[in-house]
């Protein structure tokens, strides 16, 4: 809304300013908190110390047997949750009375806080990888075939037609028009179910676990090394942010190939 | 009109015979169908557990609902559930609070919008189950740690509609209102407020699904008298059906507070544009 | 076999859509019967409504007609030919995600034409078209005129005797219809290919076809043949031609009742819905 292009970089810098000015007055908060000011270590930690205890776990390698069994159980998940969405979510999109059937179904039970399951998980596969798996594919799945659905549902029945006047047999129409039609909004499904399967491990590792990075995160709370605790989480939270960059490139590349 | 109005079984199959009538009743009504679904399911769930798999880890949903009222018998079961509810309930309406009013400060001043959006969407962004056991060392084991992590789940969602729909009021509106005279009270209450109505009802669903995974995942990472407690003993104890019951009505109270507010977000969506 | 003498041939085809008492009964075509002459050009021309898109679609074997039967070359029509007819509709209804020449080729895939002859024939029939400098354009980045002529190319390029075309030039500007029109002709001039082309435009009938069928409106059935006797290709002098305006106020003449009764067919339509709808508040249903 701007009309003078000038005011905008200038408010631009300002605003720039102001974000770095904040987050430099809060981690001036929180230095002062730990050392002058007296917060118990347990519950703040001094920011200095979380940066030591950051660099210590990153060169020493002590993040990986945990970070292997998250990514394992997030393969699993998102493996099993793909393969079923994909292939139920194409079955139902064939016919326009299954889908009308199906989709509001599925829909309604995504709406539930399927993090609700965990404990059934637990109580029939322990508190090994096994209920985290199970929880992450549940999770997943739904994204998944909705948007399959909703991907081969809604594919132009003009280009099908065409398809099929030039003598497409099953086999063509769905690898030469269905799939390439669908593929963008597939692709966004697969990449909303890997975030929340990533993000459904780590809460079902933080909960109801004995290995993993959310399970360490909670370890180190329970021991009070507060400090280490603190430099876990930045450490996870960068991982996250990683995995999910990732997948966001992998996604465009894949709509380009 | 045209080649495109072929209708699509006819393409598919250019020699196709006539339908039984009952399909074609059927095909009309995919309400009646997806309940039998639900029923076939159901009668699955129901048939497997009683005659196949082990009580202690699956219970037949007609034991279920039977025992409904045994675990409502279970000492501190119905406190419990109030208490989430009573959680949920403060959560959200604290969120509201402070979703809604930084949303407005934000989304009204394009300073602040630009300076503090990018730090809101930053911290939207980050995935807040690392920073449970953080809430649970300040806020304690009880009810204050569930209620302030369903806060910080509900309030980003309501923050960021009502910024939206702030942002979205036409310039022209408060332009004109000013030139009637309107003093500020006068334009929040007759400009900004009707015309962010759409957007808060949005943020209040969206809000409402964040404050139920917050109290949620709170509860099931550390409770003393609520909901994951209980949960935590019938897993230890192996009572599947305690377990299945108490989850079902769980589930209960999250479809219907979840209905509440999309009902009113279609009602209040529809009155204004 | 000795080749028929008609390309396509159409017997008493009539067509419904919907069983009769539904509220979206309708019978498209009633008893319509048609010879198509091999190498000619024949419109169909009536007004909307009157079948004649779903005429073409059952000449091609998309849609499975009520009644009746159609021939093809002597074969009874049971399903799509490929190798005998190919389409072009008025939404090119090109595949987007893939080059002009990448959709040519993927019709020869379909068609199962062998990989090696696949380039020689895109090129020759982007040539016909005038595209060849565009191949490896998308879709998208096309005029309207250009991907219909994309599409005319793919369909040139299955090399089939048979082209039906459904108001092909219907969603383009008159400039660039006049234009395609012309090098429609010229095309017909240099193969022998046999084209039924559905169409709005009266003077696009008169200038194209060496026949046009006049249908009546709904109930569709053919009303009239009429013979344009001048040869292919066609100058655009010929639409100043005294002969033109001739045939061409002979076709308004046949379709100027017909079109009126598709315009009040329509209009009681719609008070019949309108009635329909009021009948069920005052009954309590919920609409």
């Amino acid at each position: 809304m701007n009309s003078d292009g000038r005011a905008t970089t200038q408010q631009r810098l300002l605003s720039r300013l102001m974000q770095i000015a904040f987050i430099a007055v809060l981690l001036l908060l929180w230095s002062l908190a730990t050392t002058v000011w007296g917060v118990s270590r347990i519950l703040l930690p001094n920011p200095l110390n979380v940066w030591h205890q950051l660099v210590e776990v990153v060169s020493s390698g002590a993040f990986i047997p945990d970070l292997k069994v998250t990514l394992g159980e997030l393969t699993a998940a998102f493996a099993i949750a793909m393969s079923l969405g994909v292939s139920l979510g194409y079955s139902i999109s064939r016919s326009r009375f299954l889908i009308k059937v199906f989709e509001p179904l599925l829909a309604a039970i995504y709406a539930i806080p399927i993090i609700l399951f965990l404990p059934l998980y637990v109580l029939l596969l322990g508190l090994g990888p096994g209920s985290k798996i199970a929880l992450g594919a549940t999770i997943s799945f739904f994204p998944i075939v909705l948007s399959t659905i909703a991907g081969f549902g809604n594919v132009d029945r003009r280009l099908v037609i065409v398809a099929r006047s030039m003598g497409a047999n099953d086999l063509q129409m769905f690898r030469h028009v269905l799939l390439p039609a669908a593929l963008p909004v597939i692709l966004a499904g697969l990449r909303m179910g890997f975030t929340v399967a990533l993000l459904s491990v780590i809460a079902s590792e933080t909960i109801a676990s004995f290995a993993g990075l959310g399970h360490h995160i909670v370890d180190l709370a329970e021991n009070m090394d507060t400090a280490r605790m603190f430099a876990y989480i930045v450490f996870v939270i960068a991982i996250v942010a990683f995995l999910n960059a990732v997948v966001s490139r992998l996604e465009r590349w894949v709509r380009w190939r | 009109m045209g080649a495109m109005a072929v209708s699509r079984t006819e393409v598919a199959h250019p020699i196709m015979p006539a339908a039984p009538n009952i399909w074609r009743r059927l095909e009309r009504r995919p309400g009646i169908a997806r309940l039998g679904v639900v029923i076939l399911l159901l009668l699955i769930w129901e048939i497997a557990a009683r005659y196949f798999l082990d009580r202690d880890f699956i219970s037949p949903p007609s034991v279920v609902v039977m025992s409904l009222d045994k675990l409502f018998g279970t000492p501190g079961v119905p406190s419990a559930l109030w208490l989430t509810l009573y959680e949920v309930a403060a959560a959200f309406v604290l969120s509201v609070i402070a979703g809604a009013g930084i949303g407005l400060a934000v989304g009204l001043n394009r300073f602040a919008h630009q300076s503090f959006m990018p730090i809101v969407l930053l911290l939207y962004g980050i995935p807040q189950i690392t920073i449970l056991p953080i809430f649970v060392l300040v806020f304690g084991v009880g009810v204050a740690s569930k209620i302030a992590f369903g806060v910080s789940h509900g309030m980003f969602p309501i923050m960021i509609s009502v910024t939206a729909g702030v942002q979205k009021i036409e310039p022209v509106l408060f332009v004109s209102a000013r030139s009637m005279g309107a003093n500020r009270w006068q334009l929040f209450r007759f400009v900004i407020f009707p015309h962010m109505i759409p957007s808060f009802f949005t943020g209040m669903r969206l809000g409402m699904s964040g404050v139920l995974l917050g109290v949620l995942l709170a509860e099931l990472y550390v409770s003393t008298a609520g909901i994951g407690y209980f949960t935590s003993i019938f897993t230890q104890n192996f009572d599947a059906t305690k377990l299945m019951g108490l989850v079902s009505m769980l589930a209960a109270i999250a479809i219907a507070l979840n209905e509440i507010v999309r009902r009113a977000e279609l009602h209040y969506a529809r009155s204004r544009d | 076999m000795t080749p028929a003498p008609s390309a396509i041939s159409v017997h008493g085809v009539s067509h419904q859509f919907g069983d009769s008492g539904e509220a979206r009964h309708v019978q498209a075509l009633l008893d319509t019967s048609l010879e198509v002459v091999r190498g000619e050009l024949l419109c169909l021309i009536g007004p909307s409504g009157c079948g004649k898109s779903t005429l073409l679609n059952i000449m091609g074997g998309l849609i499975a007609p009520t009644t009746g039967s159609v021939t093809v070359s002597g074969k009874p029509v049971r399903g799509p030919l490929p190798r005998d007819l190919a389409f072009v509709f008025q939404e090119s209804a090109l595949f987007p995600w893939n080059t002009v020449f990448e959709n040519i080729v993927l019709g020869m895939t379909f068609q199962g034409v062998a990989k090696a002859e696949r380039r020689d024939r895109a090129g020759r029939a982007l040539e016909a078209v005038g595209l060849l400098d565009f191949a490896e354009y998308y879709p998208a980045q096309l005029s309207g005129g250009m991907r219909q002529r994309a599409a005319l190319a793919r369909a040139i390029s299955l090399e089939t005797e048979i082209l039906l075309m459904d108001e092909p030039f219907g969603a383009l500007d008159e400039q660039t219809r006049m234009v395609l029109g012309e090098d429609l002709s010229v095309l017909l001039s240099r193969s022998n290919k046999t084209i039924v082309f559905v169409t709005h435009s009266l003077g696009e009938a008169v200038f194209l076809a060496d026949r046009v069928a006049v249908f009546s409106a709904r109930p569709g059935t053919i009303k009239q043949i009429i013979t344009v006797d001048a040869p292919h290709p066609r100058k655009p002098s010929f639409m100043t031609a005294p002969k033109f305006h001739t045939l061409r106020d002979q076709l308004y003449g046949l379709l100027h009742d017909e079109i009126r009764k598709a315009m009040s067919e329509t209009a009681q339509a719609r008070r019949r819905y309108d009635q329909a709808g009021a009948a069920k508040i005052d009954s309590g249903d919920r609409t």
